[in-house]
C-alpha cells in the first residue's frame, strides 16, 4: 500500500515537472520574443520612407510607406559616409585588440616574473586605473592625443592600448600567477631564451584567456563612443556609433531611414558573430567578471 | 601544430604593432593632412547645415584654383559652441570660425585675429557690419544678413478663405490660425495653421532663440536699449506676449502640444512643404536649392506676439554669423584663411552662387542681386516704411542659457500649466543675470 | 626566468615598455594633468591659471544641476541595480531547470549586450516615442518617463549579462547538497534561501558591484536616449560632466573638479564593495 502510493506521487512528481517545463518553455519563447522586437522593429523600420518611421514604428511596411532598399543604397552612398565609418570602427577595433593583446600579455609575463619596485608600483597602477571612470581623464586625454597627433585609425590604438591596459593586465596577471614556472625553468635549460620561451611555451598555454580578454575588449572598442569622439579628428573620421549620434541631432535634415539602415548593416554581422563565437564570449564575459 | 599557431599569431601581432608604431612615428610633420605647410590651408567650422553641401563644393573649387586646402566641417544644430570648444584647441584647429555677436567675441577674443586691416573687411558696404572690441578693432566681419518670420504658404491660405493681407497683427493672426484649426476639425480642410513647434533637444533654436527675440526686442526698445548691446539684467516686460504667442503655436498645429517636444525642424519642414501647414516660422536661410521651398507660393509675415502698435513691424532681418579668424593659427594659415575670404566675397561666380543657391544677402560690395523671394519680401517692407526688428538675440548671454530655456519652453508645451510657465519665465528672466554673471567670470582675466 | 629577464634590459624594452608608455600617455599623464586642472582655470591648454578650490566650491554651492544629477544617479543606480539582479537571478534560477530551449533563452538574453549604448538609445527611443503618442506624450514629457525608460533599456541589456554570471554561481551548487536537504525536509523555498542563495553569494556580490558601477557611470545611453532632458531631469553625473566641459566657455576647470569628485564617488564604491566581498568570503 505504501509502496503504490509512493510511486504514484513520483509519477505524478514526473509529470507535474514536465507539465511546468512546458508551461516555462512557452512562457520564455513568449518573452523572447518581446527581447528581440527592438532589433526586429530596426529591420522593419528601415524598409519605411523615413516620415512614416516616427508616425508608427511598430507598423510593417506596405505600399506607400515602403522605400524597399532606398535607405540602404543613402547610408552607403550619402554623406554619411557610412561604410568608412564601418571600416574605421573595423580597423580601430582589430588594431586595438592586437595591440592590446601582444603588448600586455608579454607586460604581463615580466611583471610576474620580474619581482621589483618599478613592477611591483606598475602593476598596482593598472588595478588603480581600473576604478578610474573615463569621465575623470577624458578632457586632458584628448589633449595629451591631439599633442601627440594620435588621432586617426591607425593610431588611435595606442590610446586604447594605454587606456585598456588595466583590465588586461589584471586578467593576463592572473593566470600567469598561478602558472608555476617549471615549464618556464625547463624551456630555459633546454637553451630558449625570454623571448622564445615566452613565445612558444608561456603564449599557447594562456590561449584561453587571451581569448577572454580579446572578447572583452572588442566589446568594449566596438561600442566605444565617447573615446573616439574626443580623440579622432572627427572631421575626417568617424566611428559607428558616433555616426548614428551624429546624424540625429539635428545635422539640417535627418535621415532616419539612412539611420536605420545603418543600424542594420551594423547588427546584422555582429549578431552572426555572436552565433558562431557564443562559447568563447560566454567564457569571456565569466572570466571577465572576476575582475572586481 | 600548436606551437605553429602560436608563431603564427605572434608575428601577426608584431606586424600590426609594427604599423601602428610606424604610423605614430610619421605623425611627426606638422599640418598633417592639411597640405603644405608653406602654403598654409583653411579649415572652416561652418555654422549652417543647410548650405554645408555648397560649401563643401565651393572649397573643392577653390582647391582646384590655387592648390590650397580648404576643410569645410558643419557642427550639428546647437552643437556650435560645443564643437568649437572642442576644436579650437586642438593642434589642427580651425583657422575660420564663427561667433554670434558680443557674447561670442567675449568668450572667444583670445582666438580672433584683427581684421581691421584686412582685405575682406574693406569690401563691407557698411562700417555696421564690423564687429569691432572694446579698442575698436575688428574682430569679426558679419558675411550674411538674415530675416525670419511665419513663412506663409498662401495658397494654402486661399484655400482656408484667407488673403495674407488680412494678418496685420496678434489678434489678426490669432483670429485665422484659430479658424483654420476648427475647419480642419470640421473635416473641411486637411491642413493645420502651423506645422509643429520642433522643440527636441537641439532642434528648438526657431522657439528659444528666434521668437524669444520678439519680447526682448520689445522690452529693449521700451528702455531705449541698444539692441546690439544689451543688459545685463532684464524685467520681463513682454513675458505675457511670449506665452500667448507660443499658445498659439503650440495649440493649432499639426500635432499636439504634448508632442511637440520629439519633433525636429527637419518634420517640420517637411509638413510645410507637403502642404499640411500654412505657417512655418523660420527664415530667409530655408529658401535654398535643397529644402523644397524655392517651388511653394509664399508670403512673409513678422511674427506678432500682440504688442501695441505691432501693425508696423516688419520680420526681424538682422545677424549673427559673423566670420573670425583663428589669431593662434601659424601665419601661413592666417593668410591662406584671409586670402580664401577675399576670394569668396570678390570673386564673381562665388558671390552668385551665395545669392542664388545658399541664399544669402552677404553686405559686401561685390554682392550678386539677390533671388531670394523671403529676403526680398522682407526688403519691400522695409522699404515699404515698417519698423524692421534688430537681432537682439545676439546679446542672450549664452548657448546655456538658450538651451536651459528650451528645455522649459519643451516641458511648458506638455504641461500647460502656470506652475510650468513660470519655470519659463525663471529660465528667461532669473536665469539672464545669472548667466550673464557666469559668462563675465568666465571672460575675465 | 624572472632573473635572466631582469639582466638584460633589452628584455625591459620589449617586455615592458611598450605597454607602460602606452600607459603612461593614455592613463597616468592625463590622471596628473586632470587632478592639476580641477585647481585651475582655463579655456584652452595655452592660459591655465591656478585659483585654488574655487572649482570645487563651485561644485558643491554654485550649481543646481550638478546635485540634482547626483541624485537622480543615485536612485538610477540603485534601483537598476536591484532589479537587474532580482530579475537576472530570477531567470538564471529557471533557465538551470533544464527545459526544452533553455540555451536558446540564454543567447536571445545575451544578445542586447553585443551592442552600444549609442544603438540602444536610439533605438529604444524610436520605440519608447512609438508608444508614449498614443497617449500624447512623449519619452521628455517629464523626468519620471525618462527614469523608468532608462531603466528599461538597462534591465534589458544588462539581464542577460548578469544572468551568464548567475547561471555559472547556480551550476557550482551541487546537487547533492540541495538532495540532501531535501530529505531533511527542507521545501523549495527553504532550499533557495538557506543553501542556494548563500552559495551563489560570490556570483551576487559581482554582479551587484557591476551593475552599480555601471548605473553611476552610465553616458552613451543617457545621451542617446533622453539627453538629459527634460530640463536637466534625466542628466546623469557622467553627461552633467561632459557638459560642463563643452556646453559652457571658461568652465571647463569646473568640469574636471566635478570629474575628480565623480572619481572618487566611484572608487568610494568600489573600495567598499571589495572590503565587502573579503569579508564575506573570510567568514
Amino acid at each position: 500500500m505504501e509502496n503504490t502510493n509512493k510511486i504514484k506521487t513520483a509519477d505524478e512528481i514526473k509529470i507535474k515537472r514536465k507539465t511546468s517545463d512546458i508551461v516555462f518553455t512557452v512562457v520564455f519563447s513568449i518573452i523572447s520574443v518581446f527581447w528581440m522586437y527592438p532589433l526586429v522593429m530596426v529591420l522593419i523600420n528601415s524598409f519605411k520612407n523615413k516620415n512614416y518611421i516616427f508616425q508608427n514604428p511598430f507598423a510593417l511596411p506596405d505600399e506607400k510607406t515602403t522605400v524597399y532598399g532606398d535607405n540602404y543604397v543613402q547610408a552607403v552612398t550619402t554623406k554619411m559616409d557610412f561604410m568608412s565609418a564601418l571600416m574605421n570602427s573595423v580597423i580601430i577595433t582589430v588594431f586595438s585588440v592586437a595591440l592590446i593583446l601582444l603588448c600586455t600579455s608579454m607586460c604581463a609575463y615580466y611583471v610576474s616574473r620580474v619581482k621589483t619596485w618599478y613592477t611591483a608600483i606598475f602593476y598596482y597602477l593598472c588595478l588603480f586605473s581600473m576604478i578610474v571612470p573615463f569621465q575623470m581623464i577624458m578632457f586632458p586625454l584628448s589633449k595629451v592625443t591631439d599633442v601627440l597627433q594620435l588621432n586617426t585609425p591607425f593610431r588611435i590604438p595606442l590610446v586604447y592600448l594605454g587606456f585598456g591596459a588595466g583590465t588586461a593586465m589584471f586578467m593576463f596577471s592572473n593566470f600567469l600567477k598561478s602558472l608555476p614556472p617549471d615549464i618556464e625553468e625547463a624551456a630555459m635549460i633546454d637553451g630558449c631564451g625570454p623571448v622564445r620561451t615566452f613565445f612558444l611555451i608561456v603564449l599557447p598555454i594562456m590561449k584561453p584567456t587571451i581569448i577572454s580578454v580579446g572578447i572583452l575588449e572588442t566589446m568594449w572598442i566596438w561600442n566605444d563612443y565617447l573615446l573616439p569622439y574626443l580623440v579622432l579628428k572627427i572631421r575626417y573620421y568617424k566611428t559607428v556609433p558616433i555616426v548614428i549620434q551624429y546624424f540625429q541631432s539635428g545635422y539640417g535634415r535627418v535621415e532616419w531611414g539612412a539611420i536605420m539602415a545603418s543600424m542594420v548593416i551594423t547588427i546584422v554581422p555582429i549578431v552572426i558573430l555572436y552565433l558562431f563565437l557564443q562559447k568563447y564570449i560566454i567564457k569571456g564575459v565569466l572570466s571577465g567578471a572576476v575582475k572586481g | 601544430m600548436k606551437k605553429r599557431l602560436a608563431l603564427i599569431l605572434a608575428s601577426a601581432m608584431l606586424v600590426t604593432s609594427a604599423v601602428a608604431g610606424l604610423a605614430s612615428c610619421k605623425s611627426g610633420g606638422a599640418g598633417g593632412e592639411g597640405g603644405s605647410s608653406e602654403k598654409g590651408h583653411v579649415y572652416y567650422l561652418n555654422f549652417k547645415p543647410e548650405v554645408d553641401g555648397i560649401w563643401q563644393d565651393l572649397a573643392k573649387k577653390y582647391t582646384e584654383e590655387t592648390g590650397i586646402t580648404v576643410d569645410i566641417t558643419t557642427a550639428a544644430d546647437g552643437k556650435y559652441e560645443e564643437t568649437l570648444a572642442s576644436e579650437i584647441s586642438k593642434a589642427d584647429a580651425p583657422t575660420l570660425f564663427q561667433i554670434n555677436g558680443p557674447t561670442g567675441l567675449a568668450n572667444w577674443k583670445d582666438y580672433c585675429y584683427d581684421l581691421s586691416d584686412a582685405a575682406v573687411t574693406k569690401e563691407l558696404t557698411d562700417k555696421a557690419y564690423a564687429l569691432n572690441d572694446a579698442d575698436g578693432a575688428t574682430r569679426g566681419i558679419a558675411y550674411v544678413t538674415e530675416s525670419y518670420g511665419l513663412i506663409t504658404n498662401t495658397k494654402l491660405l486661399k484655400e482656408a478663405g484667407y488673403e495674407i493681407t488680412d494678418i496685420t497683427n496678434f489678434e489678426s493672426l490669432k483670429k485665422v490660425a484659430e479658424d483654420i484649426t476648427a475647419k480642419k476639425a470640421a473635416g473641411e480642410i486637411n491642413f493645420s495653421a502651423f506645422t509643429n513647434a520642433a522643440l527636441a533637444s537641439g532642434d528648438w533654436w526657431r522657439m528659444q532663440t528666434h521668437l524669444a527675440n520678439l519680447p526682448l526686442y520689445y522690452e529693449y526698445k521700451d528702455g531705449n536699449v541698444d539692441p546690439g548691446v544689451g543688459l545685463q539684467e532684464i524685467k520681463g516686460t513682454y513675458m505675457d506676449n511670449f506665452r500667448q504667442i507660443l499658445d498659439l503655436y503650440l495649440d493649432n498645429a499639426t500635432c499636439e502640444r504634448s508632442v511637440a517636444a520629439s519633433k525636429k525642424v527637419d518634420d517640420a519642414r517637411t509638413e510645410f512643404v507637403n502642404g499640411e501647414a500654412v505657417f512655418f516660422q523660420n527664415g530667409s536661410w530655408e529658401y535654398n536649392k535643397d529644402s523644397g521651398l524655392m517651388d511653394m507660393e509664399l508670403g512673409f509675415l513678422p511674427i506678432y506676439i500682440g504688442v501695441e502698435g505691432e501693425e508696423n513691424q516688419s520680420v526681424c532681418t538682422g545677424t549673427e554669423n559673423f566670420w573670425a579668424v583663428n589669431s593662434q593659427a601659424s601665419e601661413e594659415d592666417i593668410q591662406a584663411t584671409l586670402d580664401f575670404l577675399e576670394w569668396a566675397v570678390t570673386d564673381d561666380e562665388v558671390t552668385k552662387v551665395m545669392a542664388d543657391d545658399m541664399g544669402f544677402s552677404i553686405p559686401f560690395k561685390n554682392a550678386k542681386p539677390v533671388s531670394n523671394k523671403l529676403t526680398l519680401i522682407a526688403n519691400d517692407m522695409v522699404s515699404g516704411g515698417k519698423t524692421n526688428v534688430p537681432w537682439a538675440l545676439i546679446t542672450m548671454p549664452s548657448q546655456a542659457w538658450k538651451d536651459n530655456l528650451g528645455s522649459f519652453m519643451a516641458a511648458y508645451a506638455s504641461d500647460k500649466t502656470d506652475e510650468a510657465w513660470d519655470g519659463v519665465v525663471k529660465a528667461y528672466v532669473d536665469n539672464w543675470k545669472v548667466e550673464k554673471d557666469l559668462v563675465a567670470e568666465a571672460t575675465k582675466d | 626566468m624572472g632573473k635572466t629577464l631582469q639582466k638584460n634590459p633589452l628584455y625591459l624594452c620589449m617586455f615592458l615598455l611598450p605597454t607602460a608608455a602606452a600607459f603612461l600617455i593614455g592613463f597616468v599623464i592625463p590622471f596628473g594633468i586632470g587632478i592639476y586642472l580641477s585647481f585651475c582655470k582655463f579655456k584652452t591648454m595655452n592660459n591655465i591659471k591656478l585659483i585654488g578650490i574655487d572649482n570645487y566650491v563651485q561644485v558643491f554651492s554654485g550649481d543646481q544641476v550638478f546635485g540634482q544629477s547626483f541624485w537622480f544617479t543615485a536612485l538610477f543606480a540603485i534601483v537598476s541595480t536591484i532589479a537587474i539582479n532580482v530579475i537576472a537571478f530570477m531567470v538564471a534560477v529557471l533557465l538551470t531547470r533544464n527545459f526544452a530551449g533553455t540555451n536558446v533563452f540564454r543567447t536571445v538574453f545575451f544578445m542586447p549586450n553585443l551592442m552600444g549604448g549609442i544603438l540602444l538609445g536610439t533605438i529604444w527611443k524610436i520605440l519608447f516615442n512609438g508608444i508614449l503618442t498614443n497617449f500624447k506624450q512623449t519619452l521628455t514629457s517629464n523626468g519620471t518617463y525618462g527614469f523608468v525608460g532608462l531603466l528599461i533599456l538597462m534591465i534589458w541589456q544588462q539581464v542577460g549579462y548578469m544572468m551568464i554570471i548567475y547561471v555559472a554561481g547556480l551550476q557550482g551548487v551541487s546537487d547533492d547538497i540541495k538532495e540532501a536537504a531535501r530529505i531533511d525536509g527542507a521545501n523549495d523555498k527553504q532550499i533557495l534561501f538557506k543553501i542556494t542563495i548563500p552559495l551563489v553569494m560570490p556570483s551576487i556580490s559581482m554582479c551587484t558591484f557591476l551593475t552599480i558601477t555601471n548605473g553611476f557611470k552610465l553616458f552613451d545611453q543617457n545621451l542617446s536616449l533622453t539627453g538629459g532632458e527634460p530640463m536637466h531631469n534625466t542628466e546623469m553625473l557622467a553627461l552633467n560632466i561632459y557638459n560642463t566641459f563643452y556646453g559652457r566657455v571658461g568652465y571647463m576647470g569646473v568640469g574636471q573638479a566635478k570629474a575628480v569628485v565623480f572619481f572618487l564617488l566611484v572608487g568610494a564604491i568600489a573600495i567598499l564593495q571589495l572590503k565587502l566581498t573579503q569579508s564575506k568570503e573570510a567568514d
